[in-house]
């Protein structure tokens, strides 16, 4: 038999607009599951962004408390000599302070009780490769460094895993309820509209209509409500990006949140196909359920 | 062209809707099932329709068996069984013109020939003014003759009617009998399952009488009661 495209479409849109209430439900259904699920994302994608970008982190540093200008200065050579190391920068206690006072210039109170003493001497190491700041981390412990004097990126990065690790976790396992939860809304919803049809349907089968010719205006239908809820949350999600990044960028101006965390024209595409594909399964599903009852 | 063999048909555990019914029905016949409510009329024709199935016996269309019609084959089937309803069954957001083209759609015919059949088909039954009202547009006789042309538009060998002047004055009635009666002029097998006591008598076509369940009388050029 012939595959009737544009009549099967025309009898989708025709439907959407006969039952404009239902439909409405519909796509705001999965306006919401998709808008869920895609904050889920974005949220994941750039705790994955800030790792990865402190993981690219070129430098070391090694403070030396209670060392004396000499032994300093003795550090800073011998690491100048390694063949990873491309610069070494010597911090005084003195620099150290105004350092941090600097970064927190606004906030004064912070620093108004605190002497020079406060902070230690260090040396910072700028790397020639991030990839090798594991191996430095290591020889500066052979000289006597224990893990607590070295702040290197690997440190920041197992700080913030077991931080960010169960929060990811927790996402995940939201962001998976709900698009559980997206499908059973999703295919109720396509449910409800087929109830309410069902003299419709019965009297299709009456006059000799197949299953496949039956079940075909409500696939099309439900992939068309899939897309264009969808296809909104998808939208919002990517704007919501693009607030949260220039947001960050502006107020957070010390954790590295990048735009290029999220792909957005990857996010819109995944966002769309999973919305497309819960309508799509959720309406054949449906109406095959259904049409096994008559 | 229909023959019912020893078909008995049992709703729930014991409510015997009909009790070994044979009955054979030959190509271009007009038939009408006769009887009260509950005497097993639309059992019949549902079971002609294959809507569900004989507890006993079999029933054989167009000399096919039905019970061996596997379900995925049953639309092919009704293709071949115009239906006409008390109820009319029409598709309530679809217009006229659109009801009768959606029977000949999932036959997958091209646009063209269903685009020059249906308003032919619409003539036919005297609604060429009225293609494009919907449904709770038209009155019960005119929805009745749209269901007609529905049921005949792809011009099945079987008509089978139930208590299509039901819904219906008497003279909107005469309309709908002197369409069937056209129809099976034309070769088409009818068969009106009806209490219409009037209309039986006036058409004197054959006439099978049901009584719980049971053929009571089967009579050529027959009236609804029998004439002493």
């Amino acid at each position: 038999m012939r595959f009737n495209f544009g009549f099967f479409l025309g009898e989708a849109f025709k439907n959407i607009r006969l039952n404009l209430l239902m439909s409405i439900t519909a796509v705001t259904t999965t306006f919401i599951c998709i808008l869920v699920f895609g904050l889920g994302l974005l949220v994941s994608a750039h705790i994955q962004g800030v790792i990865g970008s402190v993981r690219d982190d070129v430098s070391v540093e090694a403070f030396m408390p209670n060392a004396d200008q000499g032994e300093i200065d003795a550090l800073a050579k011998k690491v100048e000599g390694w063949p990873e190391v491309a610069s070494v920068t010597k911090v005084t206690q003195e620099q150290a302070f105004a350092e941090f006072k600097d970064k927190f210039k606004d906030q004064p109170d912070i620093y108004k009780d605190l002497d020079t003493g406060v902070f230690p001497a260090s040396v910072q190491i700028q790397l020639k490769d991030p990839g090798t700041a594991n191996d430095v981390a290591g020889k500066l412990k052979q000289e006597g460094f224990s893990e607590e004097n070295l702040s290197y990126p690997q440190q920041t990065i197992d700080r913030l895993n077991a931080v960010t690790s169960y929060v990811i976790w927790g996402l995940y396992g939201a962001t998976l309820l709900f698009l559980v939860a997206s499908v059973l809304l999703i295919s109720n919803a396509i449910r409800l509209s087929i109830f309410a049809r069902r003299k419709e349907i019965e009297v299709m089968k009456l006059v000799g209509a197949s299953d496949g010719f039956v079940r075909t205006p409500f696939v099309f239908e439900g992939l068309l409500q899939g897309f264009v809820g969808a296809g909104l949350a998808a939208l919002a999600v990517v704007w919501i990006n693009f607030l949260f990044v220039d947001w960050a960028h502006n107020d957070l101006p010390y954790v590295p949140v990048s735009s290029d965390a999220v792909n957005a024209p990857f996010v819109l595409v995944v966002l769309v196909a999973v919305g497309v594909a819960i309508g799509v399964v959720g309406s054949f599903l449906s109406v095959t359920r259904f049409l096994r009852k008559i | 062209m229909i023959r019912f063999n020893n078909v008995t048909k049992v709703y729930g555990n014991d409510t015997v809707a009909l009790e070994r019914v044979n009955l054979e029905i030959t190509s271009g016949e007009f038939v009408f099932l006769v009887g009260a409510s509950g005497s097993g009329k639309s059992t019949m024709v549902r079971l002609i329709l294959k809507e569900m199935e004989p507890s006993a016996g079999a029933i054989y269309v167009n000399g096919t068996k039905l019970s061996s019609v596997p379900r995925r084959r049953i639309p092919r089937l009704r293709r071949d069984i115009g239906c006409v309803f008390q109820d009319f069954k029409l598709l309530p957001n679809k217009t006229a013109a659109e009801n009768v083209a959606y029977a000949m759609e999932v036959t997958g015919q091209r646009r063209r020939t269903i685009r020059t059949k249906v308003p032919q088909i619409l003539d036919l039954v005297g609604l060429s003014g009225k293609m494009d009202k919907y449904p709770d547009m038209l009155s019960g006789g005119e929805q009745q003759r749209v269901s007609i042309a529905r049921a005949f538009v792809s011009q099945p060998p079987i008509l089978v009617a139930d208590e299509p002047t039901g819904n219906l004055d008497p003279n909107t009635s005469v309309g709908i009998m002197q369409l069937l009666h056209r129809i099976n002029r034309i070769g088409t097998t009818v068969v009106v399952a009806t209490h219409d006591r009037e209309m039986v008598d006036v058409m004197r076509k054959r006439v099978v009488a049901l009584e719980e369940g049971r053929i009571v009388r089967d009579k050529v050029r027959g009236a609804y009661t029998d004439e002493v």
